[in-house]
């Protein structure tokens, strides 16, 4: 149903308890600074841009291999709230090996599985934010490759 | 400071890094975001979630003068504890902790000028680690003061009809009823744009300096007082979308200008705009 290393991430949070839970978003959170772009690499598309849905700026970056898996690198701005930067890293954990196209058949659903019913709540909404944006890039990847091949 | 009403209700990040350890302070940090106490708070403060701490589960509501006590004995808060609210946002949510405990009765409280931002701005120390503090008897408050410093919905319908002081802290777009939300947040579910009938517009905003901390009491009599009229004999009822934004701007008239009768309208734009037959005004 979910690209395998986003399952194990669910299987991971699934029945945790509350407080192991926000520890581990919080580390989750800690690592998103290392998800930037690393010097030297390259993209096939880069979309950054400060949206009304988020608090910051968000810089996503998608390059697709030649077996069409899909890579990316996001940055955020310093205000972006900490779950949003705990599902960049865990997005960018869990979309690891899997094709543009299982990245647009993700479904959104495991969110609430990974953060729990009590952290979904208004003001959290913005936790879809970067899904929502890394299908939006792969869906304009996709949208080339077709344009290109007709 | 010195020239605010109350100059009291504030301390900087100074007197603070010098009086962590203080007998007779708590600190507690409340945030719009749920997690960022837990990357790192000032050292012995506690954290306080505006609304699983504070709001009741199942009625809108505060929670219960029986929840407050137990809340405070949790952190070791005794009626004679003075706390010091600090959070994100430039204040917004330790505002509205600060007004919740005021709610209570509690009178000993505070605002660290400037708040969090002010604070990792300047370099000074967070931790992770989370304090606990031996459980202390904090009575049962006999009453919330819903009426002294509380409007429910019918308080500002009766304020809009008479013509008296509504302050709205909301952005220009959501008082025009250009959008229903913040800029840069999501829609949160207001069926309808606009303001009460008769408020003026004052965002909170403006009366926060861009490094978190308040203006000075002669700016803030221009903003409040020159522009729009106010005045501190006056009954003033504050809105926003939630109550969290017009806090700030209730600590502001209550704390910095000396306000006699200020109340927050915490049901405010949710409530207004989605209520059937409330009216409302568009435009600016």
């Amino acid at each position: 149903m979910y690209p395998p290393k986003l399952q194990q991430i669910v299987d991971l949070f699934e029945g945790l308890p509350e407080v192991e839970r926000r520890e581990i978003l919080i580390s989750y959170a800690d690592r998103a600074v290392h998800q930037a772009p690393r010097e030297g690499e390259t993209f096939d598309l880069e979309d950054v841009r400060k949206d009304e849905e988020c608090t910051d700026t968000v810089g996503i970056f998608l390059r697709v291999d030649a077996n069409r898996v899909a890579h990316y690198r996001v940055t955020l701005g310093p205000q972006v709230q900490t779950l949003t930067k705990a599902m960049t890293s865990i997005l960018c954990k869990g979309l690891e090996d899997a094709t543009v196209d299982q990245v647009l058949d993700v479904p959104s659903d495991f969110v609430p599985k990974i953060i729990g019913a009590e952290l979904v709540r208004a003001r959290s909404q913005t936790v879809y934010y970067i899904l929502t944006r890394m299908k939006s890039a792969a869906k304009v990847w996709l949208n080339r490759e077709r344009s290109e091949n007709a | 400071m010195s020239n605010y009403a109350h100059p009291e209700a504030l301390v900087s990040t100074e007197w603070l890094a010098d009086h962590l350890n203080t007998p007779g302070i708590r600190i507690v940090e409340s945030n719009e975001d749920i997690l960022l106490y837990g990357t790192g708070h000032l050292p012995g403060a506690v954290h306080i979630d505006w609304r699983a701490d504070l709001q009741d589960e199942v009625y809108r509501d505060y929670i219960s003068p029986e929840a407050f006590a137990d809340l405070c004995s949790r952190h070791g808060i005794s009626p004679d504890t003075t706390v010091i609210f600090y959070g994100d946002k430039s204040n917004w949510w330790s505002c509205y902790a600060l007004w919740a405990f005021r709610l209570f009765g509690h009178t000993k409280v505070k605002i660290l000028d400037g708040g969090r931002d002010k604070w990792i701005a300047e370099g000074r120390t967070l931790t992770r680690e989370i304090p606990t503090f031996p459980p202390v008897n904090y009575p049962v408050p006999v009453k919330r003061l819903d009426e002294e410093i509380r409007a429910f919905y019918d308080d500002a319908l009766k304020h809009s009809q008479a013509k008296l002081p509504l302050v709205d802290v909301r952005s220009p777009g959501e008082f025009k009823g250009d959008i229903t939300h913040m800029p840069e947040y999501p829609q949160e579910g207001v069926l309808r744009g606009g303001h009460i009938p008769g408020a003026k517009s004052v965002p909170w905003k403006r009366a926060a300096n861009d490094d978190a901390t308040f203006k000075s009491a002669d700016e803030l009599r221009k903003i409040y007082e020159t522009e729009i009229g106010l005045n501190p004999a006056e009954d003033v009822v504050a809105y926003c979308r939630i109550g969290e934004r017009s806090s700030h701007t209730w600590f502001v008239l209550t704390y910095l200008l000396g306000y006699e009768k200020v109340r927050n309208y915490d049901g405010s734009w949710t409530e207004w705009g989605n209520r059937v037959r409330a009216p409302i005004e568009k435009g600016a």
